[in-house]
């Protein structure tokens, strides 16, 4: 366990002297929300390469649960989303940055009883937000937006607790990227 | 320039909203159809036809039948008609608050007169001697009857309470329903997919103000199965749900049954139906009702009817 600590101040310490123009790396929490229904939380993961429109498009993954949300110690429902997205940001080098972002993903809930095993519980995720993002000269990011989940249960087909409109919450940090 | 011109779309936009709809009179709601029990309600609940019962009749159950939003007692009608040729027990199809009525009474009406109306009937057989009284109820009114349980409603029943739940809703199928606070108040008010004869029975324009009221109790009923809601022992709950249903999310039950447990812990009852109604158990006025629609009726009128005296 101490190892895996020791490698991981190594590597931020090697990103924080590492070249300011490289590429970024935003590792952080995101807290997520649909509206009317669950609170969902989890992590997220966003990347800019130095070569393709650095600091401006940004491939991601993240993982939100109603695991670490909603259904923390009481009966709703655990559903996971796992999101692929790509995002365009808007503003460079200013403060407050405009972002969109499309995401791709799949969204899985436990129902709890074989006997729900007849009910639609898997679904492929799409979905579009768009919000602002807060970026100081730290490696410190904080993004906010509201988002539209095209696919959602209908009581015929889909998940029934995959709701429409959500927003979210990331705050991150760049591991690539020293302070200035 | 730009701002002004924002305002003034803005402006049109809300102004072009029909805030109230042109309800013509043939249909519930615009003034001349009303629910046959606001005219004779002695005709639809016992403790007005019976308020004065022997011992012998005290001991007979009373089934509460209660229907869904913006329906009416005709979604229990059926059970009646079939309960006729059953002299074990007695029905009293109560009207919500606000229902069968007109649209400007339904607008006004909010979910607690609508669980007020069942909580009055059940205190007023009480009141009157009845010592069996049981319930069956659709939709809404199985959200609202979650609720009087979970405030403790029948903790001092002094005999087992049976209340059985046709599709009930917790989720709804239909999610925009989820912005109904943000979009119902530019719409004015939303417009049902009823047949022409269902208009005569169930509102088919939908104020925005009830949709608020019935997001409302969604989402209090739903945080209430969330945080547990444990059965006082002498209730007995069981679900009946459809697997495919248009207005009451199948993943509804999902939820009663993982929130709701027994005094001891136990699970309670569920039933999947092979259905795509919302309601099932209410076929009349329907297209196209399937042989397996009419066994799913039949099977759970005789189910709810033998477990009463279990």
């Amino acid at each position: 366990m101490l190892k895996r600590v020791y490698l991981l101040v190594i590597i931020i310490l090697i990103a924080q002297y590492s070249n300011a123009q490289g590429p970024v790396l935003d590792v952080g929490l995101r807290l997520q929300k649909a509206v009317n229904l669950y609170s969902e939380n989890g992590f997220a993961v966003n990347y800019s390469s130095r070569t393709l429109m650095p600091d401006r498009l940004y491939f991601g993954f993240s993982y939100v649960t109603s695991r670490l949300g909603t259904a923390f110690n009481s009966n709703a429902i655990m559903q996971d989303n796992y999101l692929l997205s790509s995002a365009y940001y808007f503003k460079e080098k200013h403060v407050i940055r405009p972002f969109t972002r499309a995401n791709v993903g799949y969204f899985s809930a436990d129902y709890g009883d074989k006997i729900f095993d007849v009910l639609p519980r898997k679904s492929l995720l799409l979905s579009a937000d768009a919000g602002l993002c807060f970026q100081t000269h730290s490696p410190l990011k904080i993004s906010t937006s509201l988002g539209y989940n095209f696919i959602t249960g209908n009581g015929l087909s889909g998940p029934g607790t995959l709701y429409p409109v959500f927003y979210q919450v990331t705050v991150s940090w760049n591991i690539f990227n020293r302070m200035k | 320039m730009k701002k002004a011109l924002a305002i003034i779309i803005m402006f049109l936009f809300f102004a072009g909203c029909q805030k109230s709809p042109n309800i013509s009179a043939d249909i519930l709601g615009g003034g001349q159809v009303f629910d046959p029990s606001l005219y004779n309600p002695q005709n639809f609940l016992v403790s007005l036809s019976n308020p004065n019962p022997t011992a012998e009749e005290a001991q007979k159950p009373v089934i509460i039948a209660c229907h869904g939003y913006s329906a009416t007692t005709f979604e229990w009608d059926e059970f009646n008609d079939w309960s006729q040729d059953q002299s074990k027990y007695s029905i009293s199809r109560v009207l919500l608050a606000g229902h069968g009525s007109t649209y400007a009474d339904f607008e006004k009406s909010t979910w607690h007169d609508w669980q007020l109306s069942i909580a009055d009937e059940y205190n007023k057989l009480i009141e009157e001697g009845y010592k069996n009284i049981d319930f069956a109820a659709s939709s809404t009114s199985c959200t609202l009857l979650l609720d009087m349980i979970h405030s403790g409603f029948f903790n001092h029943a002094n005999t087992t309470v049976h209340i059985f739940l046709i599709d009930p809703i917790i989720i709804p199928s239909d999610k925009s329903l989820s912005l109904i606070g943000v979009f119902g108040p530019m719409l004015g008010y939303l417009k049902a997919d009823n047949t022409t004869a269902e208009n005569k029975y169930y509102y088919l324009f939908r104020p925005q103000e009830t949709l608020q009221q019935l997001e409302q109790v969604l989402n209090t009923v739903r945080h209430e199965l969330e945080d547990g809601i444990v059965l006082p022992n002498n209730v007995y709950l069981k679900v009946y749900k459809s697997k495919q249903d248009p207005t009451a999310d199948p993943v509804s039950a999902v939820l009663i049954y993982n929130g709701v447990k027994t005094g001891n812990g136990n699970r309670i009852d569920i039933q999947l139906e092979d259905s795509k109604l919302h309601v099932f158990t209410r076929l009349r006025l329907r297209p196209n009702v399937t042989a397996q629609d009419k066994a799913n009726q039949l099977n759970a009128f005789t189910d709810i009817a033998t477990r009463i005296f279990n």
